[in-house]
């Protein structure tokens, strides 16, 4: 019936574009009229200003709320010369502006009984506050403060830097943070994703208030901005409140020109090794170029990635767990634990697996996670997908559980995506990940691809480069 | 040990242009170039770009409501079970079953019995006769599950799709009331327990062991002062025959809540009816479970105070670059949960407050509190000081955990005495007000989350028999005065004082010093104010 339609078509057609304009067309008819989906949550409601700032809430109604400022910019805006401004600038940002000096800002906050927390990563700077409903406009009052108008005293400066010393000591005794940023280091080589957010100790010692100056001048945006918000937030009242307080006003944060493109960053299969025998046990990464954020494939790559899951001793029963590596992990003690990960960045990311083990073990849990990468790859079947499917749509919307939560939802997507993706568009696109489709995303990620590779320990018996690349393909399809 | 740093780059190696199927076999050099280690352009995937709609999507309809303040419906059922919901907007529903069971009843028994039951839950039962089977089942509801033993609750949960709601208590009835706990299955949980203990060795944190000391210093050999974590020696020692007897006399409907979040309350009761009710335990049905229903550990906790030390080294390996420390928990006896004294307990939690030296977040962490202010910003050496109020239905602890280098031990003692002695002394208006403003505020933060107002509605409804509004907290905070607080110090400070330490201990002072400080009004241990070489 279909194709006698479709037929009827072909004779209007002059290109092969139109075919699948045509082809849609008769889609649409032979389909009956979608029902509207029902949900059960608040819709997000977006405004952009004319200063180019976006706002985005969901609403609740809720006497908590969150509220928060994502900045399209991190580390990866950053030089070798000034590497850690971005962080920097982060911590500068508690210590005082025109208005209130720290211990008035840290009072005021503490004496709302609310919150205020900053982080920054490769490629965002996020500044938000969790307070009471009835404090939302004084938390934006806050937040607009300390964004804008940092003071950048050269004793604070001098004073944060001992304290960001101090966190990277804290960073390096935490063995997981210190193998991915050696794979960022070696996947990422001579790009700027390699630099670690922390940067390294010369900078920190030599930042000074000039750097930060520039760096706000070029990277805080209100272009580069959204203010997000979650539980008892009003959106019409938030608008008024940023286009009060973020009126450009403030010479400091006028945008003059165009925002800084970013330059791609080339992934490199590398490996490195860093060996020290006195740690207890072996941390190993390894890594392939998975797809960017708005890449159609990343969805299919976090399905992949819930197929490898995560494992670790303390679990009972895991020869009954559903995915494979877990189970030979658990019968043939192949390690002490496991996670896979998907790094998303704006043009590329990582996806790969990070496990700890005894150093005897390192060969065997290689090869096991390389036969099982290369399993993904050519026969990876329909009902384990399907297990997948369902575990990540529901990991993803059980995650959604509170106003901080949802915010950060609302602000990354906003600045990934440019909009809000609705749960039943979400749960759409990931129901309709096959087990060829996995196949076919993993045989053009995985298959045969150079990894990037990282060892930290007691690593003597990691293969070799050659044979762990060796490993990345089959003798046959 | 020499650190060897060998970096590599091979992508630029032609060696490795890896061989393709024949569709590429006619690709010219420059395409194989551009090739290397680069993931094809071909489209893969039939979806529009992640920041394009998909078309054609059916129009959502969102929710409008706010939300509701509804009332907590409880309904007991005839065999003593009982049933407590709360409707909630959002596309999941947290549904489980908090049982009045945990380490505080097992005297009778191997202490770690609760060990293995959160590790044995969710595995095969008499429907699901593999846990693959239930998974699979639960995960096709969009669901997830969990265990969690404490000292006195026992708590079995899951989350899924609210239309799956059947499915989910059908589930939680067979795991609940009908596990096989097959001998392999136990042998997986020994397992684990072992790997959990060696874990628990190995990491920095030492929360949860410093508790099971603590507790054991505070109700020597009785209820909250057995062990939680199961003890080495009785990892051998329990089986099935034990696990059914216990389950047979402690998880009995009289002792369990059925609770649900972001349900419809006639349908939890429906299908509770359903599985927990008109369907048997095992324990009733199946004549190969030899148990016999041992009657339950009524005891209320007796408060006895003392110290448990554990020399050891922190971190178990030196050289992943955390610093050497050794740990000490002082404790005093609170009030129970019921006890009209509990709320200025918590007040009084807030205001001391407490966390590291050196601890992520900004202002809103309690900076201001008083371990902070008096003791982490005062002394570069004390490396956390964290107060925590633990409750319980019959008693309390309230704590105080810090942490310094061996060398500072004794001095750790003196100053953390000194600032529970001065919790009876006097308060500012203003701490007053913050910390009453705080713990408002939290409670509302926490009570977000729907897991956490799950356990909420469960475990008052489990002591109470039915659940008391946040909003009765917030006026019951409100009203807490400075003698409120200054009345609780003083109970906490007529009790005698229980220590629990961990690490390099060779500067403990001797339990009678600390007693006595404690009851001196200025906190100070003998001979620490004059100059004594001969301690």
């Amino acid at each position: 019936m279909a194709l006698l339609r479709i037929s009827r078509f072909l004779p209007q057609l002059r290109k092969n574009e139109t075919i699948c304009k045509v082809l849609k067309q008769s889609r649409h008819l032979s389909q009956a009229r979608a029902e509207p989906a029902v949900l059960n949550v608040p819709p997000t409601r977006c405004t952009t200003l004319d200063s180019g700032i976006r706002v985005a809430t969901e609403d609740w109604g809720s006497q908590t709320a969150t509220v928060g400022i994502w900045i399209d910019a991190g580390s990866r805006c950053e030089t070798a010369q000034n590497n850690g401004v971005a962080h920097f600038m982060e911590h500068m940002a508690f210590k005082g502006t025109d208005k209130r000096s720290q211990s008035e800002l840290e009072i005021e906050i503490e004496d709302m009984g609310a919150q205020l927390n900053a982080y920054t990563s490769r490629e965002q700077t996020v500044y938000y506050s969790k307070c009471l409903a009835k404090d939302v406009p004084k938390a934006v009052e806050i937040l607009a403060d300390i964004v804008q108008c940092a003071k950048l005293g050269k004793t604070e400066i001098d004073r944060e830097r001992g304290v960001i010393l101090r966190e990277m000591q804290e960073v390096e005794s935490n063995l997981q943070e210190v193998i991915f940023d050696h794979l960022h280091s070696t996947a990422y080589q001579g790009t700027p994703l390699a630099n670690t957010i922390l940067g390294p100790t010369a900078n920190i010692q030599a930042i000074n208030a000039d750097d930060l100056r520039c760096y706000l001048s070029t990277n805080y945006k209100p272009n580069r901005m959204v203010i997000a918000g979650a539980g008892g937030v009003n959106h019409d009242q938030l608008v008024k409140l940023v286009e009060e307080l973020f009126s450009g006003g403030d010479p400091c944060n006028k945008y003059s020109g165009q925002v800084p493109t970013i330059s791609p960053c080339r992934f490199t299969g590398s490996e490195i090794r860093v060996r020290d025998d006195s740690i207890p046990l072996a941390h190993v990464a390894l890594a392939v170029e998975g797809a960017g954020w708005t890449d159609p494939d990343t969805l299919t790559l976090m399905v992949a990635s819930t197929l490898l899951g995560a494992w670790d001793r303390s679990q009972a029963s895991a020869k009954q767990n559903a995915t494979n590596l877990a189970r030979y992990s658990a019968e043939y003690d192949l390690c002490h634990s496991y996670q896979s990960f998907n790094t998303c960045y704006k043009d590329t990311g990582l996806w790969g697996i990070y496990f700890v083990t005894d150093c005897l073990k390192i060969e065997d849990m290689m090869f096991n996670v390389q036969s099982e990468l290369m399993r993904l790859c050519t026969n990876v079947t329909e009902s384990e997908v399907a297990r997948a499917r369902s575990l990540l749509a529901a990991n993803t919307l059980l995650q959604l559980d509170t106003s901080t939560a949802v915010c950060e939802d609302i602000g990354r997507q906003m600045l990934c995506y440019g909009r809000r993706i609705t749960p039943s568009e979400l749960t759409h696109r990931i129901n309709s990940i096959t087990a060829k489709n996995v196949r076919d995303v993993c045989y053009k990620y995985i298959y045969d691809r150079c990894p990037a590779v990282a060892g930290v320990g007691p690593i003597e018996q990691l293969p070799d480069y050659n044979e762990v690349r060796g490993a990345m393909y089959w003798l046959r399809v | 040990m020499a650190l060897r740093i060998l970096k590599s780059a091979v992508s630029n190696q032609r060696l490795l242009i890896p061989l393709k199927p024949a569709k590429y076999a006619k690709a010219t050099y420059s395409e194989w170039e551009n090739r290397v280690n680069v993931p094809s352009k071909e489209k893969v995937t039939d979806m529009p770009s992640m920041d394009q709609p998909v078309p054609d999507l059916p129009t959502p309809i969102y929710a409008t409501l706010k939300e509701e303040h509804q009332k907590t419906q409880v309904t007991q059922l005839e065999n003593g079970i009982r049933v407590a919901s709360e409707n909630r907007f959002g596309e999941f529903a947290t549904v489980g079953v908090v049982i009045d069971s945990g380490s505080r009843y097992e005297v009778a028994y191997p202490s770690g019995i609760s060990h293995f039951l959160e590790k044995l839950a969710f595995n095969s039962t008499v429907k699901y006769p593999d846990k693959d089977v239930m998974m699979n089942e639960l995960e096709s509801q969009g669901g997830i599950c969990d265990s969690q033993g404490s000292r006195d609750t026992f708590i079995y949960a899951a989350s899924a799709y609210t239309n799956g709601l059947d499915n989910v208590v059908k589930l939680l009835g067979e795991v609940v009331l009908r596990p096989q706990i097959t001998n392999e299955e136990v042998d997986a949980a020994r397992q684990a327990i072992t790997f959990e203990l060696e874990m628990l060795k190995m990491r920095p944190e030492q929360e949860t062991l410093l508790l099971d000391l603590i507790h054991m210093a505070a109700y020597r050999e009785n209820t909250l002062g057995l062990p939680k974590l199961c003890p080495p020696h009785n990892l051998q020692k329990i089986n099935r025959d034990i696990l059914f007897n216990y389950l047979n006399s402690h998880h009995s409907p009289q002792r369990m809540v059925v609770a649900g979040v972001g349900v419809e309350h006639n349908r939890l009761v429906e299908a509770v009816q359903k599985y927990f009710v008109d369907k048997k335990p095992i324990w009733e049905t199946d004549n190969e479970i030899r148990s016999n229903i041992l009657s339950v550990d009524k005891s209320i906790a007796q408060y006895t105070g003392g110290i448990v030390q554990e020399e050891c080294d922190i971190p178990q390996f030196a050289s992943a670059g955390l610093p050497v420390l050794s740990h000490v928990m002082l404790a005093l006896e609170g009030c129970s949960h019921q006890d009209g004294d509990f709320i200025p307990m918590c007040v009084l939690n807030m205001m001391m407050g407490g966390g590291g030296s050196f601890s992520a977040g900004g202002p809103g962490k309690g900076m201001y509190t008083r371990l902070y202010t008096n003791v982490l910003n005062r002394y570069h050496w004390m490396y956390s000081a964290t107060a925590y109020n633990h409750s319980y239905s019959d008693t309390g602890l309230f704590c105080i955990h810090a942490s310094a280098p061996p060398t500072h031990v004794r001095e750790l003692v003196e100053v953390i005495i000194r600032e529970m002695v001065s919790m009876a002394s006097s308060i500012s208006e203003q701490e007053l007000r913050r910390a009453k403003t705080q713990l408002q505020s939290m409670l509302l933060m926490n009570l977000e989350s729907r897991p956490v107002v799950f356990e909420d509605i469960g475990r008052q409804v489990l002591a109470t028999g039915h659940r008391k509004r946040p909003e009765y907290f917030i006026t019951e905070i409100e009203k807490v005065k400075k003698d409120d607080i200054v009345a609780v110090a003083k109970r906490l400070l007529n009790s005698q004082p229980s220590i629990a330490a961990r690490g390099d201990l060779r500067k403990l002072p001797a339990l009678d010093y600390m007693q006595q400080a404690f009851v001196d009004g200025d906190g100070r241990m003998p001979g620490s104010h004059k100059l004594s070489l001969f301690r």
